[in-house]
């Protein structure tokens, strides 16, 4: 891919070193050497010298200049350090070379030489800089293409990061909605039950009635009647009052987890105003229930928070990853504290375990993409990363601080008066 | 005949609230959101039929059946659970040697017929493993390894060679056609499988042998990793063990031996095989099991009745 310096050998022949300043003169002349500021000297092959135009014109301008040194050979005034540069060399490495040793103003060419230093041709500075240039426009290009890739392969990696705890979550979710379906659809079976009973016992009611009302009362029908009202099972009131109560709580259960599913994974992932984001993290702890239950206890010492403009799937999405990485750094019995609070222009969010907490060497290596302590398939190590990028796009910041045995805090701190708008943060770069 | 004792146990009162109508007309019904409470429970009177709820802050299902089988072995244990992780279903075969694995949302009436059956065995009463094999049932067992994988095969081989080599004799094939062709012509006591060999399912075969050969005992070791398929071989499969591959040698071995033990505890003790009674399977209700399957489930049958 690298370009050498070879693509620019210009292979004009060379002069002798005793050859005359007077003859030089004349080689200037020809159509050859036309192009060229300097002409190569070289001796057995090897390049001895160069002698350029410039000084050429420096003693043919002066008065007698030509007849006092045009005997003398080439030798006596080239100069014996030309430039030379082999040509296996990379096209910048050469150019590095040329440009720190030519001088200036530029009055030579410079010499190109094979692997065993033997005269091949020269170079022309020119060309050079036309070669770089040219080649700059293509690693920009290129650059441009590379980082186009990274960027949307990163945004799939943020996708596909969002969809694997997202994936979770959802598993984890409809299976914390089968609870209340579980005992909705068996209320639901013993009230049709009862409703079989009911009606069963109101036709014989009303049998009791027809005979009641009956215009000549058959007092042994009437005695037959109630026996048969009796032998129906009695419903206890009372019990179906608290099973209907907690039908109704069970369905108003699984609309929130229902609910709080799409809040979530809420596909607008444009900015809104008016967030709570002490509801989003309720809507966080809801969606991880499933995770926290068995193991952590959740402490919520919520501060009353202006409603900021933000990207609520996005910090919902950061929330949960702090939440999970919480979950999975306790063994048992654990405490999740969420505190959230405002001081200045600020808004906090702190989320503290009491879990194994993370090493020392580990620390600062948390938020890079890819790194990751789980065994393979438990997690992308993108986690952390993607939420660090989440809140800076928010104009906030995320800090950490841990200790082995005793527990991570995580604070987020993000501005009271929102994210900053899509097009000044790619203004202030 | 005594009354029937039920004991609920779920961290969700509603579901207590909600499953105790059901049963209350039939059974004593006792229930309890506490695990530690249940296990006390069971130290203090007789349970015939427990129903457990897998995921409770205190203690996982799993491990309530578990304590349950140590604490009262005659109770039968049904796990009720929403959650399908595998790793739950595989504890409940291995450690809790459950009767039904039942998810949530459940049937009513369903529910109710398992309780009824899981009832009607406790209540046949329960002798336990204090009777040993005696003398005769002491002949080697047949076992037929179902295995298309050489190293676990050659573990297996190894493991009953060093440890039991008196104790049973190997029968090992590595696709179905021929597990089929052994089962039909010697009597099997104890299989190992694989649940896919050589593009196969052995599913279908595993459930259908329990169903009509209930002395079997069987031990799956698979790679595959299907909750749902789990699920449907502890209710109409029975299996005995679970194992995950990669298994270790010892896990292996010491389940290979027990399994052993269990399938001369079941020739014996007709009670205990009642235990281990399966649903029949879906494929065969559905009338949709394979030609060669239906013939040896036939043959089978003849056998059992004579």
């Amino acid at each position: 891919m690298t370009q050498k310096i070879d693509s620019l050998i210009l292979s004009v022949p060379a002069v002798s070193p005793n050859i005359s300043i007077e003859e030089v003169g004349e080689y200037f002349l020809k159509d050859e050497f036309k192009a060229l500021l300097s002409i190569p000297v070289v001796e057995a092959g090897k390049p001895v010298g160069v002698v350029s135009r410039y000084q050429m014109m420096n003693i043919f301008i002066k008065l007698y200049g030509r007849e006092l040194h045009g005997r003398k050979p080439v030798s006596r005034i080239m100069n014996v350090h030309p430039v030379t540069v082999s040509s296996d060399q990379s096209m910048e490495e050469a150019s590095r070379y040329i440009t720190r040793n030519i001088g200036f103003p530029i009055t030579e060419d410079f010499i190109i030489v094979d692997d065993g230093g033997a005269y091949t041709g020269v170079g022309v500075v020119l060309d050079l800089l036309k070669a770089m240039e040219h080649q700059l426009v293509k690693h920009g290009k290129e650059l441009s293409v590379a980082y186009n890739e990274l960027k949307s392969s990163q945004a799939q990696l943020i996708q596909s990061e969002k969809m694997a705890s997202l994936g979770q979550m959802v598993a984890g979710v409809a299976h914390e909605i089968n609870t209340p379906l579980g005992y909705v659809r068996n209320n639901v079976e013993l009230f049709r039950e009862n409703q079989r009973q009911l009606s069963g016992l109101l036709g014989a009611h009303g049998l009791l009635l027809d005979a009641l009302h009956a215009e000549d009362p058959d007092d042994e029908l009437i005695m037959e009647r109630l026996a048969q009202i009796k032998k129906w099972h009695r419903l206890d009131g009372q019990e179906t009052e608290t099973l209907f109560d907690d039908t109704f709580f069970g369905i108003d259960q699984i609309a929130e987890l229902v609910a709080s599913l799409k809040n979530f994974s809420r596909v607008d992932q444009a900015m809104a105003d008016n967030i709570s984001i002490n509801e989003c993290l309720d809507t966080t702890l809801k969606i991880a229930h499933n995770t926290l239950k068995q193991k952590v206890t959740v402490v919520r010492d919520y501060g009353s928070l202006p409603a900021i403009r933000c990207m609520p799937s996005k910090l919902n999405q950061v929330f949960l990853n702090l939440v999970t990485n919480s979950a999975q750094a306790i063994d048992e019995n654990g405490k999740l504290l969420i505190k959230t609070f405002t001081k200045d222009s600020f808004l906090f969010v702190v989320v503290e375990d009491d879990g194994r907490g993370i090493p020392e060497d580990v620390l600062p290596q948390i938020f890079d993409p890819f790194y990751t302590t789980k065994p393979v398939g438990q997690g992308t190590g993108l986690g952390l990363a993607i939420s660090h990028q989440i809140v800076e796009e928010h104009g906030g910041a995320i800090r950490v601080s841990s200790r082995v045995g005793v527990g991570t805090r995580f604070v987020i701190r993000l501005p009271l008066d929102g994210a900053p708008a899509q097009h000044t943060l790619v203004a202030g770069g | 005949m005594s009354e029937i004792t039920l004991l609920l146990v779920d961290d969700e009162e509603r579901i207590l609230r909600s499953l105790a109508p059901l049963f209350r007309n039939q059974y004593r019904v006792l229930a309890t959101t506490e695990p530690e409470e249940a296990l006390t429970i069971l130290r203090r009177e007789t349970v015939d039929v427990i129903i457990s709820d897998q995921r409770m802050p205190a203690m996982l299902g799993a491990e309530l059946l578990y304590k349950t089988r140590r604490i009262s072995p005659p109770t039968m244990r049904i796990l009720l659970t929403g959650y399908s992780d595998l790793g739950a279903a595989i504890a409940a075969v291995n450690e809790g040697e459950i009767f039904r694995y039942v998810s949530k949302p459940w049937n009513a009436q369903e529910l109710r017929d398992t309780v009824a059956e899981a009832a009607a065995i406790a209540q046949q009463g329960f002798s336990g493993p204090a009777c040993l094999p005696t003398e005769t049932e002491r002949d080697r067992v047949k076992v037929l390894v179902i295995e298309d994988d050489t190293k676990t095969m050659d573990t297996i081989r190894e493991i009953t060679r060093d440890g039991c080599d008196d104790e049973c004799e190997l029968y090992c094939v590595d696709n179905l056609e021929e597990a089929t062709e052994l089962l039909r012509c010697e009597e099997i006591g104890l299989i190992v499988t694989e649940l896919r060999v050589d593009e196969e399912d052995t599913i279908s075969t595993i459930k259908a042998l329990k169903r009509y050969q209930p002395n079997v005992v069987t031990v799956v070791v698979t790679s595959y990793r299907d909750n749902m398929a789990l699920i449907g071989l502890i209710n109409e499969g029975q299996i005995y063990r679970f194992l995950p591959k990669p298994v270790s040698r010892t896990l292996l071995a010491r389940s290979l031996q027990s399994a052993l033990h269990h399938h001369r505890l079941l020739r014996i003790a007709p009670t205990i095989r009642d235990r281990y009674t399966v649903l029949p399977s879906l494929e065969e209700r559905q009338d949709m099991l394979p030609a060669r399957l239906r013939g040896l489930i036939t043959r089978m049958r003849r056998c059992s009745s004579t």
